[in-house]
């Protein structure tokens, strides 16, 4: 083996410790993993409490409307205005920091998977605009908006990252496009309901598995 | 058998430069400046590293001007990525011939004094035996 110059005080003299030099690998590796990680445990965790808050909070405003007129009433939409703009605040924040120095293809198609994932959002519930213009029913105004834009969202959000090879987060759009569709099946005021207790499953499921992934040894099984 | 962490790889400085690399995906690369951020390195240190590493083919680094501004980004090249793997291997391998309290495992390797290379204790033996 050639000795190169710099070398010698770790091959020569046991500077450098083989167990020392896993620990070190696992420690770099997880801190390099969290760095650049887009969506973190917490962010998911937070998002889980998000969704059963907002979509809680909807359900409680419209579970006693007999008949179904789909009002939401202002302190549950205050609410979901002020969680969903910090979701949004900070999701921004942690995928700016964790794209920040990195370039590349793989940058490159994470830019273009968060542009498509914007465009989904706005298409999906831009639709709701037609929807109350056109004078659908109200069983239909209030399934729509709970679960629709999810559905739009996440079959979105699945087709891109999987085009992409990004396996887990083609997984956890999945999930969420999967429980958007069965909460259309708890009829317009548990639909809410569903999709928020749906939306926390998946995120709760997301968090532990990301902090696995961004834990896991390097050298050791 | 003789299992050898390359010597290249098994340096912290240069160890941490590429474990950090390899955390990205293939083809990306990371700024020079987020890399010192990241590591706590003078720019100085970095740059000696990198250039060793550089030299080696395991990273390729390019240099882009951005008016006056001049931007390095580094990153691993499939050398490098296969170094660290086989360097990885290599850490499991030793490290699976050592006992909880860092004795050589009952499965016969040793690691030789200093030298981080794990060998067959038969090897070793063979060895001593002959004049």
């Amino acid at each position: 083996m050639d000795h190169i110059p710099g070398t010698a005080g770790t091959t020569q003299g046991g500077g450098f410790d083989p167990r020392q030099a896993a620990a070190l690998l696992d420690q770099a590796t997880q801190q390099a993993r969290r760095a650049f990680t887009p969506l973190t445990p917490l962010l998911f965790t937070f998002r889980a409490v998000v969704a059963l808050v907002v979509f809680g909070g909807f359900w409680l405003s419209v579970r006693g409307q007999h008949p179904y007129t789909g009002h939401i009433s202002g302190w549950a939409i205050a609410v979901a205005v002020v969680l969903v703009a910090i979701n949004i605040g900070w999701t921004a924040w942690v995928i700016g920091r964790a794209g920040t120095g990195v370039s590349g293809p793989a940058q490159r198609k994470w830019q273009a998977w968060t542009g498509i994932m914007v465009a989904a959002w706005i298409i999906g519930y831009a639709i709701t605009a037609p929807l109350y213009h056109a004078g659908v029913s109200h069983p239909v105004w209030g399934l729509y908006p709970a679960s629709a834009p999810l559905l739009i969202i996440g079959l979105a959000g699945a087709a891109v990252a999987a085009a992409f090879r990004y396996w887990p987060l083609a997984g956890t759009c999945l999930a969420i496009a999967a429980a958007a569709a069965a909460a259309g099946f708890g009829g317009p005021a548990g639909s809410w309901l569903s999709t928020g207790i749906g939306l926390c499953a998946v995120y709760l499921g997301a968090a532990p598995f990301t902090a696995w992934r961004q834990r896991r040894s390097m050298v050791r099984p | 058998m003789t299992t050898e962490l390359d010597p290249l790889i098994h340096m912290p400085t240069r160890l941490k430069i590429v474990a950090t690399l390899a955390a990205l995906p293939d083809g990306d690369a990371l700024s020079f400046t987020r890399l010192q951020d990241m590591l706590g390195l003078t720019p100085g240190n970095l740059i000696i590293q990198l250039r060793k590493l550089d030299e080696a083919g395991y990273i390729s680094t390019t240099k882009t001007r951005n008016g006056s501004a001049q931007k390095t980004t580094a990153a691993l090249t499939a050398k490098g990525r296969a170094a660290l793997s086989a360097y990885t291997q290599a850490l499991r391998d030793l490290l699976g011939g050592l006992d909880g309290d860092g004795r050589p495992a009952e499965a016969g390797y040793e690691i030789s004094a200093g030298d981080a290379k794990l060998k067959p204790r038969a090897e070793i033996a063979t060895r001593q035996e002959s004049p």
